[in-house]
């Protein structure tokens, strides 16, 4: 028996595949970019499983075919596909139950959602490694932590910057590390970076895989429903958790969030979870300009989608301001154009 | 030789182990998960890095999954994953060289 590959457009056989994955009580995601299974004579599914980016996920495999090695055989088809595709740092999520199985197949354990999923990684100093890292940048005092994408740097994230600093001794300042959207990951950090360097206790570090990337939080970028968004931001927040104990972080600073859903799920999510494991959730209200209107990020990429980057230049600090007028930027401005649907939803 | 890019060899088969290789820190880097690591832990990883030792790769980070494979079948999958991230082509393997 093989292992083959679905695809999406394979409607009747993808069919199957979402009915062998009922049957163990699992859900087929609907951003998947590789579908494997095994068929038994009869044409029929027996096992399966998926990969999205660097994750592997929805794995089934039927009851009456347990223990036949058939989960060894699908983990070896998708990491080999995996390699190929250039990802070789991979995710793995399954039910709690199941775990074991994945342990046994070099995977380690970096963190768990009771009851609904545990996030495993395939080597063994991933997330340890990252943490020690962090360890050694550790400051004594009042710390706190913000976590953003600045998908540009405007004045209300300079803001909630600000603020934190004012009110704690360090303030760790993560910056997404995945490239997503048209601006890409080291012009968001350098516009960051540049716009806080006068603020000596702001220390600027990136999240690496392990907070809103697309292995722990892929609802973050692509438009999934509520419910899954939860689980997301749950494990999320638990691998917050384990970075704040690190950093030894006592205040997570956050943006209110009266505009994307996805944002406002985390941060709800955020603002009960945190204070179970003795962490406080200050939530800071959107920066307003004079005549109301909220500072943001997504009104700032829409108004460079449509060519009126001067109507939002008093929501922009001055570096984020001038790179976008700069000749450098006018590949980034070109692919923000190029864009359809440039607010985060 | 040296280890100019990931590469992996092998599976996750019963008898069978997957090796994958990644450019290293300066020196081997090995982690070994194994269904017989209790009984034959020390042997495998013996065999690893002799390959390794015989085929001069000095700087790498080695990720083994066994499911019991015999010595020869180490060997094999870890020469074939140092192959392909030498980026050496099949006329470039030195049969009856290194590779005995």
């Amino acid at each position: 028996m093989s292992v083959s590959q679905v695809y999406q457009s394979d409607k009747r056989a993808m069919g199957k595949i979402k009915a062998l994955l009922e049957r163990v009580d699992i859900t087929l995601d609907e951003h998947l970019d590789y579908t494997c299974a095994v068929f038994d004579e009869a044409g029929e599914p027996i096992a399966t499983g998926s990969a999205f980016g660097p994750t592997l996920r929805c794995f089934a495999v039927d009851p009456a075919h347990q223990g036949e090695g058939l989960l060894n055989e699908i983990i070896t088809h998708l990491m080999e596909n995996r390699l190929e595709k250039g990802f070789f740092h991979l995710f793995v999520y399954t039910k709690p139950g199941s775990a074991k199985f994945f342990q046994d197949l070099g995977f380690s354990v970096i963190a768990e959602v009771p009851g609904f999923l545990v996030f495993l990684e395939n080597r063994k100093d991933g997330f340890p490694g990252y943490l020690k890292k962090l360890e050694a940048k550790k400051r004594p005092g009042r710390n706190a932590a913000i976590v953003m994408n600045a998908n540009p740097f405007t004045l209300g994230h300079r803001y909630l910057v600000e603020t934190a600093a004012k009110e704690n001794d360090t303030v760790y300042l993560f910056l997404l590390s995945e490239n997503a959207g048209p601006i890409p990951a080291a012009i968001r950090h350098r516009l960051v970076r540049e716009a806080v360097a006068d603020l000596p206790n702001v220390v600027c570090l990136e999240t690496g895989a392990y907070l809103i990337s697309s292995a722990t939080f892929p609802g973050y970028f692509l438009k999934t429903e509520d419910k899954i968004l939860r689980t997301q931001a749950a494990l999320d927040t638990a691998l917050f958790v384990r970075i704040a104990q690190a950093l030894d972080i006592q205040t997570r600073y956050v943006g209110s969030e009266p505009r994307s859903l996805v944002t406002g799920i985390y941060n709800e999510v955020l603002s009960v979870a945190l204070p179970a494991h003795g962490i406080e959730c200050r939530v800071i209200p959107r920066r307003e300009l004079p005549d109301g209107q909220i500072i943001s990020a997504s009104t700032v990429r829409q108004a460079i989608h449509d060519d009126r980057l001067d109507s939002v230049a008093d929501m922009l600090p001055e570096t984020t301001l001038a790179f976008f007028r700069s000749p450098e930027a006018s590949p980034i401005v070109a692919a923000i154009r190029r864009e359809t649907d440039v607010v985060h939803y | 030789m040296q280890i100019l890019k990931p590469a992996t060899a092998g599976t996750l088969e019963s008898s069978d182990l997957m090796v994958t290789l990644e450019p290293g820190n300066g020196g081997i880097e090995l982690s070994l998960t194994s269904s017989v690591m209790n009984q034959y832990g020390r042997q495998i990883k013996k065999t690893v890095l002799e390959t390794l030792e015989r085929l001069e790769v000095k700087d790498a980070k080695v990720t083994v999954v066994d499911k019991g494979a015999l010595d020869c079948t180490i060997k094999a999958r870890v020469e074939c994953a140092v192959f392909r991230a030498n980026d050496a082509s099949a006329e470039n393997i030195p049969w009856g060289g290194v590779i005995v």
